[in-house]
């Protein structure tokens, strides 16, 4: 008897002993060892630079017509493009004609891709900055500068569209106690613009110009003289921004047409690279021609803007618009064209249209020699320093048009910017940052049978993140 | 029985019917009509921005009014010049110069309202003329230095790239002209704001001593130091009494950072005229993307040698004023 209670004595302890080490978090929560997982992954350098090219991964956007996918820059035309007197879906139909008719809605899928998009490359910047201390001695402070550059980039876009915002500058976890908070708090859109300069500020100094598409010295000088400008402050600090990439090699390609079909040329800053026929091809290219994939016939150009390149072009506008083969009384745009044109001696820059390989230029050398213009301008209805004569003069001649220019005023640079960079989704942002925005969409609207009024020149707030935020997050005013 | 009993059904029913709308009457009479309704939960909040047209006639009148009103329906501006507009966004005309207070209410389908207002100063923009620099003792009168004593120099002390220039007399006055000694690396510095972009004229007045006939010839030279390479970090202050300016840890620090030719938006060299009356030269310069400059005058010519490896030539040069004027 008694032995027997010494046994069970034993069997108890054993079934204890087991019991307490099968207790070891691991049975509970075991780390994913079999795939790569963002909590363990970034280990060494070689690892954080993969999230690097991420960053770029997530700008590019996924090519595919599903409306769950992050699209990203693929899309930023019809919030950009399509909401200025410059293009228009070609028939007036569905979410898409929402932009040009100036009735957007909460709902619009478009203008919730474009917000989840480009926060999820917020995301990814900051899990580069948040692994940064894996980065070598040599190389931390150029890592961080490329993250802080991709990150203001994206909140440049994010604030100039949707006004005040969220500002997310750490990797949340759903499980941390602010996640709620951070996620649904509208920030004022000048502490927005406090983070975009700072970020630019340390990308000017930790980057160098090694490369196109990715970020660069140069980059991130045009994005912050870019940013003064919309602020409307530091003229004299954007002028000698755009001075310093004057002086950094970049020019002019000789022929307009060479600048969007012979890639990575010497006047490209910035560009989104994208690879034909593959996972890293781009569906916007298509999506302007007419019947070509799922969604096409969107992005045609305005009467108005084709008004404008017909007087002010130059050699520019046969580069620009071209009549609509199969539907004549429309007119496509020529910059980014995949599938070729053979009156205009332009090669097909992939075997599928919807699987182009066109690169997206986000900032390039004429873009700066007109902002050399605007910061001399410095909010004054005129110029005529010899300096920014010199800068105007350069664009224009390319174009064709050497009549020497002894003045330049406002209306006339907003004009020249609008004819150079068309199509280029510069078009709302200069409006709205030369102050014209509303004489001029107002006019084109009544006159297109839109219905602008000047809430229009913010985006609504995503329907989707104000039902997540359970109420906490407002809406613009007019929506 | 059955009829009976339908009748009085029927008067019951009257009567009922009678009370249900009387009652509908008293309850209005005793009973405010929205105190058991859902109080407005989304009420209107009326705001706008208003921007000054721009253009090369009489645009600076126009005003464009952006409406930022949230939760309303309907909005009535006044301009406060007599006119009004109930469009959503609006624009109107000034007849000129003044003080306009303009309101918009803005109100929803409740009936519930809101009201913003702001006063407007319609003021029409002048094109600014480009003021005149300011340069503190322009004449190199003999004035107190921080350092106690008083000099020619007085303001235009930078210990870091020169020795000071010395208190002379000239030109029909006494203690009235700066000197740059022979064989000497003596110097005129000072900062001073410009309006970038803007075109200047620089009229200084100098006089040299007779060649000796030695080998070293001695120049003026005169460089304008771009505000933007001045040393990292550095913000320049803008003294107005000679007695409170620094005689260094300036904005150029070295010689080496004043030759570097991208830091100069002027350099110009004078020679000896052969002749030591005082002579008038002038030159121009654009500020280009800076709003602050300086003017660094020396006396070379001599050995690459001493602290800061130039010194003036073999003989004195004066200075006794440099005057800088805006091209307007």
């Amino acid at each position: 008897m008694k032995n027997s209670m010494k046994s069970i004595k034993i069997i108890v302890l054993f079934v204890m002993g087991i019991s307490l080490s099968s207790c070891e978090k691991d049975f509970l929560s075991p780390d994913l060892e079999s795939l790569v997982n963002a909590e363990i992954y970034y280990n060494n350098e070689e690892e954080l630079l993969k999230g690097v090219i991420n960053m770029y991964d997530g700008i590019q956007g996924v090519n595919s017509t599903s409306s769950n996918d992050n699209h990203s820059l693929q899309v930023e035309f019809y919030l950009t493009e399509m909401r200025s007197d410059n293009t228009r879906t070609k028939s007036s139909e569905g979410e898409a004609a929402q932009f040009e008719n100036y009735t957007v809605q909460a709902t619009n899928g478009i203008v919730e891709d474009y917000y989840r998009s480009f926060y999820n490359v917020v995301f990814r910047a900051n899990v580069v900055l948040a692994n940064i201390d894996v980065a070598s001695d040599a190389n931390r402070a150029n890592i961080e500068a490329e993250a802080k550059f991709v990150r203001a980039y994206a909140y440049f876009n994010l604030v100039r569209l949707y006004g005040d915002i969220p500002l997310v500058n750490q990797v949340l976890d759903i499980t941390d106690p602010g996640y709620q908070a951070i996620s649904y708090t509208r920030v004022d859109t000048a502490e927005i613009y406090e983070l975009i300069v700072s970020d630019l500020v340390t990308a000017v100094d930790g980057l160098d110009n090694s490369y196109i598409t990715r970020a660069s010295k140069s980059a991130a000088q045009a994005l912050l003289a870019k940013v003064y400008l919309t602020l409307g402050t530091n003229y004299v600090e954007a002028q000698s921004l755009c001075e310093d990439i004057m002086l950094a090699g970049f020019a002019l390609e000789p022929n307009f047409k060479d600048v969007f079909f012979n890639e990575l040329n010497d006047e490209i800053i910035f560009a989104i690279g994208y690879e034909k026929d593959g996972l890293d091809s781009q569906n916007f290219s298509a999506e302007w021609l007419n019947a070509v994939g799922r969604t096409s016939g969107v992005n045609y150009t305005t009467q108005d803007v084709r008004d404008a390149l017909d007087a002010l072009g130059g050699n520019r506008t046969l580069y620009s618009y071209r009549v609509d083969t199969d539907q004549p009384s429309q007119f496509q745009v020529v910059k980014y064209i995949p599938d070729g044109d053979e009156t205009l001696d332009i090669e097909e820059t992939s075997i599928d249209p919807t699987k182009a390989g066109n690169d997206w230029i986000v900032l390039r050398y004429s873009d700066v020699l007109l902002m050399h213009v605007e910061a001399i301008m410095a909010g004054g209805n005129d110029t005529s320093v010899p300096a920014a004569l010199s800068s105007f003069q350069e664009v224009r001649n390319r174009a064709g048009l050497t009549d020497v220019v002894t003045t330049i005023t406002k209306e006339e640079l907003l004009d020249e910017r609008r004819v150079e960079l068309a199509f280029e989704n510069h078009r709302l942002f200069d409006l709205i940052r030369f102050g014209e925005a509303q004489s001029i969409l107002s006019q084109f609207s009544a006159a297109t049978g839109g219905s602008f009024n000047t809430s229009d020149l913010l985006l609504p707030i995503p329907q989707r993140e104000i039902n997540l935020s359970r109420g906490v997050m407002s809406q613009n005013p007019g929506y | 029985m059955k009829k009976q009993f339908k009748n009085s059904f029927y008067a019951i029913l009257s009567i009922i019917a009678v009370f249900a709308f009387n009652s509908c009457e008293d309850f209005e009479k005793f009973e405010p009509l929205d105190a058991n309704s859902i109080a407005d939960e989304t009420p209107p909040l009326a705001s706008f921005t208003a921007t000054q047209g721009a253009g090369p006639d009489e645009e600076w009148k126009n005003y464009t009014f952006g409406n930022g009103s949230t939760s309303a329906t309907s909005y009535s501006w006044d301009f406060g010049n007599g006119s009004t507009s109930t469009d959503v966004d609006s624009a109107t005309t000034y007849p000129g110069e003044g003080t306009f207070v303009v309101t918009l209410v803005a109100k929803d389908n409740l009936g519930v309202s809101s009201t913003f207002s702001e006063t407007i100063e319609v003021i029409e923009p002048d094109e600014p003329l480009v003021p005149d620099p300011v340069l503190i003792n322009f004449d190199f009168d003999k004035l107190p230095k921080s350092s106690g004593s008083d000099c020619s120099c007085a303001g235009w002390i930078n210990k870091d790239i020169g020795e000071q220039g010395e208190s002379s007399s000239g030109n029909g006055g006494t203690d009235n002209v700066v000197k740059f000694d022979n064989n000497e690396p003596d110097h005129v510095y000072q900062e001073f704001a410009v309006t970038p972009n803007a075109d200047y004229t620089i009229a200084i007045v100098t006089s040299f001593k007779s060649p000796t006939g030695g080998p070293f010839p001695s120049m003026l030279e005169l460089r304008v130091l771009t505000g933007s390479g001045y040393a990292a970090g550095y913000t320049p202050t803008y003294y107005t009494d000679t007695a409170d300016f620094p005689q260094e840890d300036w904005g150029y620090t070295t010689i080496s950072q004043v030759e570097d030719a991208t830091n100069n938006l002027l350099v110009e060299v004078q020679d000896n005229p052969s002749d030591d009356g005082y002579f008038t030269k002038t030159y121009t310069f654009n500020a280009g993307a800076n709003d602050s400059v300086a003017l660094f005058i020396r006396g070379i010519g001599g050995d690459s040698i001493g602290d800061f490896l130039y010194t003036g030539g073999d003989e004195e040069i004066r200075a006794d004023s440099v005057i800088i004027t805006a091209v307007n």
